[in-house]
């Protein structure tokens, strides 16, 4: 009974395997070349003032998403795991700093001078505040199951998450909350229909300096080589006199922190919060995190930067109840290509 | 110890969470003691509205409204009157399925005769075939979508949903105060073209049933007026948090002013603080953005707000004066009061004379629900605080009223309000 079974269903397997390479990956491409001319004639017809000015906007809400993805993908270089409390750790940041800003007597309609030290220090606790909790975490729920199987800590990290959700919700409610607009309206005209706002000079200002410094550590100190150790393999990192966990848990304070800032300049710039923002500001970090590579820092904030594109002139050329869909469509075309991400994957070796 | 300790923390976090995502349901009220005598038993009106979500700033004071109108009605024909509070709220936002299983329970309560509520309509269309089965009396302060009731909307028959199709017993359980979004939307687009002088609006929904049909009609009236809208797009506002591409297109095709087609559960007036630096001009929301949520989402950049409430004024009406002042002396805070209060309160008021009449017909016994659904269905010129309230074969009111408000300083105030004729 089994062979006559068996036997036909060979031959398909073999077809498809043969036509699929080649007839796929046409039919892809003709689709990618067709949606793409589409794109083009759009942008071409709304003229270069409006791209750039939609560009700016999405560059703004990309850097935000870097770093949120930037700290998923460091935790996930070094030990493997999603860390899905870290979305959750992001709206922390934010609401840390709504928080402390009315401690300095912050309130909306003040000159910026007199804002900008209160907003520097938030922004500084905000990140250290973010960056004890995850450490934290770290030692909660996901050192002590190291070396339990590899889907114990993933449920510990969803439960994490809604721990966070949790305490954030009972802290504030559940209503939206107005975070203050502080940085100054002034806008930088840059070209015809094209402005910059202090607003997002200052998003894209501090997601590039903590990515810069970020990379500066983990090339040039000692602790970014002992990261790197660790995330390449950790059994001999260990033997060379590293201490693992001290490592790991530097980790997950680096990532929170950025994350933290993210929250801040989160709220500056959109001027809202919730507390179960980091759900999907986390995903859609995570998704960055992916199509950069994972575990590769330079392609967690490539990664950000292009789904906040996407996401703009989705919205701004487009149907924004395509967006999501057109998000995951570039994710998947990216991964079909390139299966490591577009700058290549860096996990531990096996 | 060290695995004690753990277990402990992740003990209470699992509790912190659970308490989170049960929405939890209020309990029951002792109910003041009115004339005639309680003995021959107990009626529970029950109420269905986001209580404790996002919109809560909603929710509360409508549930306000009928506990008001329940408790200072203490007793009907023998029985003791008694109100019990449900919330259809899941992690902080309205939720139909929740809904769905609240009046499930409802039904399982024999003393329960009828609800008020619930507050949104996507909401109605899941508990509507529930209460249907179980022949429930369901009254709406505020539900506006045509489709809830009506077989076309804006011209399209109605799919989704269908009165039809969500009233599998062939009775109609579900009646409403509110005026429908047919008039809603079209009321804010004569006001926005008429008084505001707009000629160019962009409009966005939350692509809800509500948001979205609302929407629709404000679209189509406001190009009938002979404006324009220049941009129209629908989020999905749980994931979106940036609307300055949406609101830089609509400057750049020379939108005068902005309709949000969303309710503040679904980030109605966030967008309207980051328009500040794009349009200068006014923001626009039906009945679900106007309350103080809105005002605090608005930011600085309040002044220009308008919006539209799908029923009267009850502080216009000289004959509701003493049951607003009494409602003020028990209800104190100035958040206590919204725009549905009183509409919440006369759906109170119309079940308790419905079961009041049901009562009667079944010789002064206990009315089963079916009873109380008929004698709804035949409620004729009632004068309530908000109106003078008949029903139409499908539920709806005969005689609806459309109120427009707009920001004055960091509050609503009341601009005017208009008959909008039979649906």
């Amino acid at each position: 009974m089994e062979r006559p079974i068996a036997a036909p269903r060979a031959t398909p397997i073999r077809l498809r395997g043969l036509v699929s390479s080649r007839v796929v990956n046409t039919i892809v491409l003709v689709l990618v070349a067709v949606v793409g001319v589409l794109v083009i004639a759009r942008i071409w017809h709304r003229g270069p003032g409006y791209f750039a000015q939609i560009l700016v906007y999405g560059v703004a809400n990309g850097s935000i998403y870097a770093l949120i993805a930037i700290g998923y993908t460091m935790v996930y270089g070094i030990i493997e795991l999603i860390n899905f409390a870290h979305g959750d750790v992001f709206t922390l940041g934010g609401f840390v700093a709504l928080a402390l800003l009315p401690m300095f007597g912050v309130k909306e309609g003040q000159p910026t001078s007199a804002v900008i030290l209160p907003l520097l220090i938030t922004l500084v606790v905000s990140m250290l505040f973010c960056g004890g909790v995850n450490v934290l975490i770290e030692r909660i729920a996901y050192r002590p199951l190291r070396h339990a199987p590899r889907l114990a800590p993933l449920i510990t990290a969803v439960g994490m998450s809604f721990t966070l959700e949790g305490i954030m919700f009972l802290w504030r409610g559940p209503f939206f909350l107005h975070f203050p607009d502080l940085l100054p309206r002034a806008r930088i005209v840059l070209g015809p229909d094209t402005t910059i706002g202090a607003k997002e000079l200052t998003v894209i200002g501090v997601a590039v300096v903590l990515t810069i410094v970020l990379s500066l550590f983990v090339e040039r100190s000692k602790l970014g080589k002992a990261m790197r150790a660790t995330a390449q393999d950790r059994d001999a990192a260990q033997l060379m006199g590293i201490d693992i966990n001290t490592t790991i848990a530097l980790t997950f304070f680096i990532g929170a922190a950025l994350a933290g800032a993210g929250g801040v300049v989160f709220g500056l710039y959109f001027n809202s919060l919730s507390f179960d923002l980091g759900f999907s500001a986390g995903l859609f970090a995570f998704t960055a995190a992916v199509l950069g590579g994972i575990g590769n820092i330079y392609g967690a904030a490539i990664g950000g930067l292009l789904i906040g594109m996407v996401q703009s002139f989705s919205d701004g050329y487009f149907d924004s109840t395509w967006t999501q869909v057109v998000i995951f469509a570039v994710l998947i075309l990216v991964l079909v290509f390139r299966p490591t991400g577009i700058l290549g994957m860096r996990v531990p070796e096996k | 110890m060290q695995r004690r300790w753990l277990l402990t923390v992740l003990a209470a976090g699992s509790v912190v969470a659970a308490a989170c995502s049960t929405g939890g349901t209020g309990g029951g009220a002792p109910s003041a003691s009115g004339s005639g005598g309680t003995s021959k038993g107990e009626i529970i009106i029950a109420s269905d509205l986001p209580v404790s979500g996002a919109d809560a700033s909603d929710g509360i004071p409508t549930q306000n409204g009928v506990q008001f109108a329940i408790e200072s009605t203490g007793s009907i024909k023998g029985f003791k009157l008694t109100w019990k509070g449900f919330d259809d709220t899941v992690n902080g936002a309205h939720d139909p399925q929740k809904g769905a299983q609240n009046v499930q329970q409802m039904l399982s309560d024999p003393k329960i005769l009828g609800m008020v509520g619930p507050f949104n309509s996507n909401v109605a269309a899941a508990e509507i075939p529930v209460g249907n089965k179980g022949s429930l009396a369901m009254v709406s302060p505020s539900n506006t979508n045509n489709c809830l009731t009506q077989d076309t909307f804006g011209g399209k028959p109605c799919t989704d949903p269908n009165p039809k199709n969500i009233r599998p017993s062939g009775v109609n359980n579900y009646f409403r105060i509110a005026a429908p979004d047919s008039f809603q939307g079209p009321a804010m687009a004569d006001y926005a073209y008429d008084t505001l002088k707009l000629t160019k609006v962009a409009v966005w929904s939350d692509n809800e049933i509500f948001g979205k049909g609302v929407a629709d009609t404000f679209q189509a009236e406001f190009i009938k007026k002979g404006g324009q809208v220049v941009v129209r797009q629908d989020f999905d506002t749980k994931v979106t948090n940036d609307w300055k591409p949406f609101l830089t297109d609509a400057k750049s095709k020379g939108a005068q002013g902005v309709y949000a087609g969303a309710t503040s559960g679904t980030k109605a007036c966030i967008p309207n603080a980051q328009m500040a630096g794009i349009i200068s001009g006014s923001y626009m929301t039906p009945d679900g953005g106007v309350n103080s949520q809105c005002i605090k989402d608005s930011g600085s950049n309040s002044a220009d707000l308008y919006g539209t409430v799908a029923g009267a004024n009850a502080e216009l009406n000289p004959d509701a004066k003493a049951t607003i002042d009494a409602f003020k002396a028990k209800f104190t805070k100035k958040d206590d009061i919204g725009s549905y209060t009183f509409m919440a309160y006369d759906c109170a008021k119309i079940l308790i004379d419905a079961i009041g009449r049901a009562i009667d017909a079944n010789g002064g016994n206990m009315p089963s629900r079916q009873q109380v659904v008929a004698a709804l269905a035949k409620t004729s010129n009632l004068k309530l605080t908000t109106g003078t309230y008949t029903f139409d074969k499908n539920g709806d009111p005969t005689t609806p009223t459309m109120s427009i408000y707009h920001v004055q300083g960091t509050d609503w105030a009341f601009i005017k309000q208009f008959g909008v004729g039979g649906s």
